[in-house]
């Protein structure tokens, strides 16, 4: 029966080919508008046609691939505004350039490179207004509409009339009107902090924001003048400069209700994207928010954000407590002397940044195929008291102790380490000691290891994080407890955020913003030894060392560990 | 499971376009990548495998039988995607000759490429056994480019490359360029010696 229904599907394509049939716009007839949309967009962003199957699709004539590793998104991003990247340039493919003449920026393509790399950079440079008609044998055999073949990079899809019609709707539809909160003269922003956040670390993300709005303002008069005075500015020039507002989001009461709140606000003054933000609590509500609403979030200060990998609208510094996690559980993984899991405990306090260190440690552990370890919660109460933690101590002969907890254990620390096997070592949070880090006595500093997920490496730049080579900071070792909450917000803001938004140009889309942020390179700064992006990444610093403590009140911070365990 | 019909009326679809279209690209065989064989000294390096398993890459390209190499990462769209649908290709076109060659992917993106990121990328591409996918320290994968005169600084300006070591004299056959699979397998046996 399957393979009827393939042969007709067969018979119906070639006879479709034959005639050169123009895609039907009544195909599809059926459907509404919005499960057009719906389908059309399964087809755009992962290759998968109406049916249910994977979208047939063939690269340099004659290799076959699974469009589900090949979907339009893949490379057209999911704005469909194109990208750049590996010396491809991919133009756009929306409906609205696509019915209009293009002609594309130049690439390395157009001249000769003595490496030979034009071989396959090369794209067609300009072509004439497509069609439904052209568009369709443009994705099916790879040629413009004046006959010029496409760049082997681009795959050719055999499509049925009637998928070739709803890709064709979905086109047309994508990135059609501009997003709100920006228009070609202005940027509105907004901030999102919790009312639990203290006025001190309120100032310290608030004082950059506004500077970089005053900043961007302040642009904009005097490029203004320049205008007043006869400058002719390029094209780039003026998507450089616009107005720019910020809106403080303040959320009050239970994270039950940040959603009405988040709803009330965004209805009322609808902003591009949020810059930034802060809060002590899961930010999980403020996530599935701007996921909802489909709102950039752009780099909250937070150690509790949503660790998804299908997370698209908000951009995070790291994974927060869940990192510190995971690069323990490479770390013991990689320790010979740990291969028995029953040596190893965990006790977890009972909180959010407890729970989220041990549910990081977990994640990974699973996924390397340990077995998993012993796992004890403990109230704060608990915590303190000795004999209930001897007893614990004394079921078995640990040799190692993954304590996600507070300070408040510290004092019990060198009679817990006592109990411990000859060589057994204690893991503890750099993040959620804080401050108090510094605390742990300096006789058994050696036998405790500390998660920490800042650099270490010098850094020439100021503390406010902006590049200035005349102002080093040679070390970050000593801010343990810092919540380094302007240092980050500044990078957030001058180094990822402003080259997004200069990028974009006049396409005001807030997908367009996350496509051209994801295909960044590289960026050294302040607080983390690297920042890195790529297509759906949105933990950009990737690492984690596992340190030791030296000697004194202000000890050193020794790297036991690579910046990225692996 | 492979369904031959639809593998049949794919390729007669294709045949189909090649003869209503003259400017198809199934005639654009003209050679589009270009050929040279290299001599590399490589670091000894242990990378980490899909698996999670130590590999060293001294030990790995020696044997008697070839080895393709590329530079590819988990989340790139362009390039790389590319570059593996030819692996695909090598692989399913050598299986009906019985024969599963030797292929090794060394991601650029380190920090993101994790066991994990790979195996599941190698199971998208449905990569039969026979293709590694490694990942390692950033050093040891700095290290290995420069080797293969393949050193990027970032990932975002990389390009396409395969390289086949030649089992009887350790020489390496550099292929830069999109090759179509029939090229492909043409260089692969070439090494083969067939």
């Amino acid at each position: 029966m399957k393979y009827i229904d393939t042969l007709l599907l067969f018979l119906l394509l070639t006879s479709l080919f034959l005639f050169n049939v123009p895609p039907s716009h009544a195909a599809p007839g059926a459907l509404q508008k919005a499960e057009i949309i719906r389908l059309g967009e399964q087809m755009y962003r992962q290759g998968i046609l109406p049916s249910g199957k994977p979208m047939p699709a063939f690269i340099r004539g004659d290799v076959e691939v699974d469009s589900s590793a090949f979907s339009c998104s893949s490379c057209h991003l999911r704005a469909g505004l194109g990208s750049y990247e590996g010396g491809v340039v991919t133009p756009p493919t929306t409906g609205s350039k696509l019915y209009k003449p293009y002609r594309r920026p130049p690439s390395m393509g157009d001249t000769m490179d003595q490496s030979g790399r034009h071989i396959y950079a090369k794209t067609v440079q300009e072509r004439p207004a497509y069609n439904r008609t052209t568009l369709a044998s443009a994705m099916r055999f790879g040629v413009d509409p004046v006959g010029q073949t496409f760049n082997d990079v681009m795959p050719r899809y055999p499509l049925s009339d009637s998928d070739m019609s709803i890709l064709i709707d979905y086109l047309e539809a994508l990135s059609s009107q501009p997003s709100p909160g920006a228009s070609s003269t202005e940027f509105r922003f907004a901030t999102i902090i919790t009312d639990d956040v203290t006025p001190q670390d309120r100032q310290a993300l608030l004082m950059p924001l506004q500077n970089f709005i005053d900043r961007k303002n302040q642009q904009l008069a005097m490029y203004s003048d320049f205008i007043k005075f006869g400058y002719i500015p390029t094209a780039e020039m003026k998507y450089a400069f616009r107005k720019a507002s910020l809106d403080i989001w303040m959320l009050k009461g239970p994270p039950a209700t940040w959603q009405k709140q988040l709803t009330a606000y965004s209805t009322k003054k609808p902003v591009f994207a949020v810059l930034g933000g802060i809060s002590n609590q899961n930010w999980k509500p403020v996530h599935d928010f701007c996921e909802s609403e489909r709102l950039p979030c752009l780099f909250p200060i937070t150690n509790f954000p949503v660790v998804s990998e299908t997370g698209w609208y908000t951009y995070y510094f790291n994974k927060g407590y869940a990192q510190e996690g995971e690069a323990t559980a490479r770390y013991l993984n990689r320790q010979e002397s740990l291969r028995d899991e029953k040596a190893i405990l965990q006790i977890v306090q009972d909180s959010e940044a407890g729970k989220a260190l041990a549910a990081g440690f977990q994640s990974v552990w699973k996924e390397i195929d340990r077995l998993p370890v012993t796992t004890v919660t403990l109230t704060a109460a608990q915590l303190t008291d000795q004999g209930g933690m001897n007893k614990i101590l004394s079921t078995h002969s640990y040799t190692a102790l993954l304590l996600w907890t507070d300070a408040r254990l510290l004092p019990n620390l060198k009679t817990m380490i006592s109990r411990l096997s000859d060589q057994g070592i204690v893991v503890m949070s750099s993040e959620y000691l804080g401050k108090n880090m510094a605390a742990i006595s300096e006789n058994v500093r050696d036998r405790v290891l500390l998660t920490w997920p800042y650099r270490l490496t010098p850094y020439v730049g100021p503390k406010t994080g902006q590049f200035d080579a005349k102002v080093p900071t040679l070390t970050s070792a000593k801010d343990y407890g810092d919540r380094r909450i302007t240092s980050r917000s500044v990078t957030m803001l001058l180094q990822a955020t402003l080259q997004g938004l200069n990028r974009i140009y006049d396409n005001l889309y807030r997908d367009h913003l996350l496509d051209v942020m994801s295909m960044q390179m590289d960026l050294t700064v302040r607080d983390y030894e690297r920042l890195s992006f790529g297509p759906g990444q949105r933990y950009v610093s990737k690492g984690c060392y596992i340190i030791q403590l030296g000697p004194g009140a202000d000890p050193a911070l020794i790297p036991r560990s690579e910046w990225v365990v692996q | 499971m492979i369904n031959p019909f639809k593998t049949i009326a794919s390729l007669l679809l294709l045949v189909l376009m090649t003869v209503m279209l003259p400017s198809s690209p199934v005639h654009a065989e003209s050679k589009k990548y270009k050929r040279t064989v290299e001599h590399y000294t490589l670091p000894n390096v242990t990378l980490i495998n899909q698996d999670g398993k130590k590999v060293s890459l001294q030990s790995l390209v020696k044997g008697d039988t070839p080895i393709v190499v590329t530079f590819i990462y988990g989340t790139c769209t362009t390039i790389c995607p590319v570059l593996s649908a030819g692996f695909v290709n090598l692989q399913s076109k050598l299986a009906a000759t019985g024969q599963s060659p030797r292929l090794f992917s060394i991601t650029i993106d380190p920090e993101n490429d994790t066991p994990k990121v790979m195996k599941e990328y190698l199971k998208r591409f449905r990569a039969k056994p026979g293709w590694d996918f490694a990942t390692g320290s950033r050093a040891d994968i700095d290290a290995v480019m420069k080797a293969f005169n393949a050193y990027i600084p970032d990932k975002m300006s990389h390009y396409p490359l395969n390289l086949i070591r030649n089992p009887k004299d350790g020489s390496w056959v550099r292929l830069f360029g999109i090759m179509s699979s029939r090229e492909f397998l043409e260089e692969y046996q070439g090494v083969v010696g067939k």
